[in-house]
C-alpha cells in the first residue's frame, strides 16, 4: 500500500504523536472528573491534593442519589425489554414483508436518531401533557423508548439480514412449526443481534438527558437530570463520584458490545 | 407401483408461467433427477413438493394421497439445500437431533437415531463439532443425516453439490448413490449438472421452459433424444442443416446444402418432405477415413483442428458449405490414417446413430 505505516519512516513518529494529542483531547475530561472524584479537595481543586472515598460514601448515604439511580436503571431496563421486542417484530416486517412503503416505515422508524433531541422532548412533552403522562414512569418509558428503538431496529435487522433464510426454512422442513422454527433456530442465529440491541438501548435511555429533563418531576428523577439539576445549586465532587459510576457501566457495556462483535467475526 | 404422483402441476407468478402441465409419476425407492438450465422450472416444481409454493393448478399425491394442503413441516419430507442450512448455534449431533426434538420423540431414541444417521454418513467423529469447524463437503453430509433422521419416505436434494469443488462433487456423488442404496428412500434430486444426473440417478426429467422435454433413463437420453433441445443439452452432439427430401413412416431421406445426401435416417418431428431440418450426431458416434467412396451414410469434408487431450482425440472438420463438426475418438483405438490439418477426410457413421429434428 502507498501509506504503508512500516515504510512512513520519520513522519511515523509525527503520526503516533497526533494519534495520542488526539487520544488524549477525547480521553482527558473523562480521566480528570474521575481523579477528582476520588480527589479531597471540596472545591474540585486539581491535581488533588490528597485521595479518598469520601464523596462516593456520601453519595451512598444519600438517599436521593440512590432513588435517582435505581429510576434511571428501571426505566433503562424497561425500555430495554419493551425496545428489543418492539424492535424484532419490526424487524421481521421490514426485513421479510413485501408490503407497499415498507422502505418509507424503515425510515419513520428511524426519525428518531435525526431529529433533534431537544424537538422531540418538546413534542413529547406537549403531547404527553394531554395524556397527563409527564412526571411518571410510563412517561419516561414512552419517551425514551422513541429513541431507542432505531437503536434495535438497525442491529436486529442487519442481523436478520445477514441471517439466511434458507436455514430457517430447513427447520420448517425437518417438522418444526414456523413459529417454533422462529424462535429455537433464527433467534439463536441473531442472538449477538439482540444482546447489542439491548446494549444500545439500555444505553440511549441510561445516559439520555435533554428528554429527562422534560420528562422529570421532584420524585422521579433519573441520574442524569439529578447531576444537571445538582449542578446548577452547587459544584461538589459528589457529581464527579456519580459521573464516574456513569461512566463507568456505559464504558463496560461498550466493552462487552466491541467483545461480542470480535466474537462474531472470528 | 406410483408413490410420488404429480399430476398436471402448474406454477404462475404473475404472468409469468414458471412450471406448466408437468405431469410425472415416480415409484417408491426410485432416485429421479430433475435435469435443466436455470430458469426451466425444475427447483419451482421442487418447491411445490416441499410446499413452499403452492401450484396455481394440478395436484401433488404422495402415496395416494393429496399433500397440498398439508404446511411444509407437515410432509414428513427431506429435504437437503443449496446452500448451507445447519442451524450454526448447535453442534452436529444436535443438527441431526434437531427433527426428532421438535417430534418429541424420547431421549434415548434422539441418541440411537443421531449415532446411526452420524455412521451412515460417516461422521460419527464429528458429533461434537460446531458446522462453522466443518469443510462444505461435510456440512452438506451432515445436512443429509439430517435429512434423513426422521425417516422421511421421500427426499429432496436442490442442487446440493453446487457450492463444493469437482473433485468433492465426485466424492459426495459416490456417497449419496452408496446412502440410496442403504436406506431405499426416494430420492428427487435437482440440478443442472448433466453429468451429475446421468451418474446419479435411476431416471431423469428434462425440464425446458417449465415443462419436462423428456423422461427416462440417461442412456435413453443420450441415444434417443426425442428433441433437439434433449440432445442438445444432454451430452455433446453436432447440428447439421439439411431438407427433408422423402419421407416414409419415421424414417426420412435428406439432402445437405452441397447436394449430397443420406437416407433412412430417424425422424423425430411432423415434418414433411421440402422442410429445412437438422440433423444431430454425436461427437463420439463418428468415423473419419480416408477419402474414398463408402457404403453407408457419410460426407466429405477437410479436417481443421486436431487436439490430441489424453484419452481421446479431438477433431474439428469442416463440410464442404462451411459448417463444422467435432468428432471425438477414444486414443486407443488404431486409426489407419492419421490425417492432417488440410487434408480431405471422409465423415461418416451408422445410420442408426443420426436422428433428424425440425428446424
Amino acid at each position: 500500500m502507498l501509506l504503508d505505516f512500516s515504510r512512513l519512516g520519520g513522519w511515523r513518529v509525527a503520526l503516533i504523536l497526533i494519534a495520542l494529542l488526539v487520544g488524549a483531547y477525547l480521553l482527558l475530561p473523562i480521566l480528570l472528573i474521575v481523579a477528582l472524584s476520588f480527589g479531597s479537595s471540596q472545591w474540585l481543586q486539581f491535581p488533588p491534593p490528597g485521595w479518598t472515598l469520601r464523596w462516593y460514601e456520601e453519595l451512598f448515604d444519600d438517599p436521593e442519589w440512590i432513588a435517582s439511580f435505581l429510576t434511571s436503571f428501571q426505566i433503562a431496563a424497561v425500555v430495554t425489554v419493551l425496545s428489543v421486542l418492539i424492535g424484532l417484530m419490526a424487524s421481521f416486517g421490514l426485513t421479510r414483508g413485501t408490503f407497499r412503503g415498507r422502505e418509507a416505515l424503515r425510515a419513520l422508524f428511524l426519525t428518531p436518531m435525526i431529529l433533534p433531541v431537544v424537538v422531540l422532548a418538546v413534542a413529547l412533552y406537549a403531547f404527553f401533557l394531554r395524556l397527563h403522562l409527564n412526571g411518571t414512569f410510563v412517561g419516561f418509558v414512552l419517551a425514551h423508548l422513541v429513541i431507542a428503538l432505531p437503536f434495535s431496529i438497525i442491529a436486529i435487522s442487519n442481523a436478520l439480514e445477514r441471517f439466511d433464510r434458507d436455514i430457517e426454512t430447513a427447520a420448517i422442513v425437518c417438522g418444526a412449526s414456523p413459529l417454533e422454527a422462529k424462535i429455537r433456530v433464527t433467534l439463536p442465529g441473531i442472538r449477538l443481534g439482540l444482546v447489542s440491541a439491548a446494549i444500545f438501548s439500555f444505553l440511549a435511555s441510561w445516559d439520555e438527558v435533554v428528554i429527562a429533563i422534560f420528562m422529570a418531576s421532584p420524585d422521579l428523577q433519573t441520574l442524569p437530570v439529578r447531576i444537571f439539576g445538582t449542578l446548577r445549586q452547587d459544584l461538589s465532587p459528589v457529581i464527579a463520584a456519580v459521573s464516574t459510576i456513569l461512566i463507568a457501566l456505559t464504558a463496560a457495556l461498550m466493552a462487552l458490545a466491541a467483545l461480542l462483535r470480535k466474537d462474531a467475526r472470528s | 407401483m406410483t408413490f410420488l404422483d404429480i399430476r398436471g402441476v402448474s406454477k404462475s407468478f404473475g404472468n409469468v408461467a414458471a412450471v406448466s402441465d408437468v405431469s410425472l409419476e415416480i415409484a417408491r425407492g426410485e432416485f429421479m433427477t430433475f435435469l435443466g438450465p436455470s430458469g426451466s422450472g425444475k427447483s419451482t416444481t421442487l418447491y411445490m413438493i416441499a410446499g413452499f409454493f403452492e401450484p396455481t393448478g394440478g395436484d401433488i399425491r404422495l402415496d395416494g394421497r393429496s399433500i397440498l394442503a398439508e404446511p411444509s413441516n407437515r410432509r414428513n419430507i427431506g429435504m437437503v439445500f443449496q446452500r448451507y442450512t445447519l442451524f450454526p448455534h448447535l453442534s452436529v449431533a444436535e443438527n441431526v437431533a434437531f427433527p426428532l426434538r421438535v417430534r418429541r420423540r424420547s431421549g434415548a431414541e434422539v441418541s440411537r437415531k443421531v449415532e446411526e444417521m452420524l455412521a451412515l454418513v460417516r461422521l460419527e467423529r464429528f458429533a461434537d463439532r460446531m458446522p462453522a469447524q466443518l469443510s462444505g463437503g461435510q456440512q452438506q453430509r451432515v445436512a443429509l443425516a439430517r435429512a434423513l433422521a426422521y425417516d422421511p419416505p421421500l427426499l429432496l436434494m436442490d442442487e446440493p453439490l453446487s457450492a463444493l469443488d469437482k473433485k468433492l462433487r465426485e466424492e459426495i456423488q459416490a456417497e449419496i448413490r452408496r446412502i440410496h442404496r442403504e436406506t431405499g428412500v426416494t430420492i428427487l434430486y435437482v440440478t443442472h449438472d448433466q453429468e451429475e444426473a446421468l451418474s446419479l440417478s435411476d431416471r431423469v426429467a428434462l425440464f425446458n421452459h417449465g415443462r419436462i422435454e423428456q423422461v427416462g433413463k440417461g442412456r435413453d437420453l443420450y441415444d434417443a433424444p426425442h428433441t433437439r433441445f434433449v440432445a442438445g443439452f444432454v451430452g455433446h452432439s453436432n447440428f447439421l442443416d439439411c431438407t427433408i427430401a422423402a419421407r416414409r413412416d419415421v424414417r426420412a431421406d435428406i439432402v445437405f446444402p452441397d447436394g449430397s445426401g443420406c437416407a433412412d435416417i430417424p425422424l423425430h418431428a411432423a415434418a414433411s418432405s421440402g422442410t429445412a431440418a437438422r440433423l444431430m450426431i454425436r461427437p463420439d458416434r463418428l468415423q473419419l477415413a480416408a477419402p474414398v467412396p463408402a457404403a453407408g451414410p457419410g460426407i466429405d469434408t477437410t479436417l481443421s483442428d486436431a487436439t490430441f487431450i489424453g484419452e481421446t482425440f479431438h477433431f474439428a472438420v469442416t463440410t464442404g458449405w462451411g459448417a463444422q463438426v467435432n468428432v471425438r475418438l477414444p486414443a486407443g483405438a488404431p486409426m489407419a490414417h492419421e490425417p492432417v490439418i488440410g487434408e480431405r477426410v471422409r465423415l461418416s457413421w451408422n445410420a442408426a446413430d443420426a436422428r433428424l429434428f425440425a428446424d
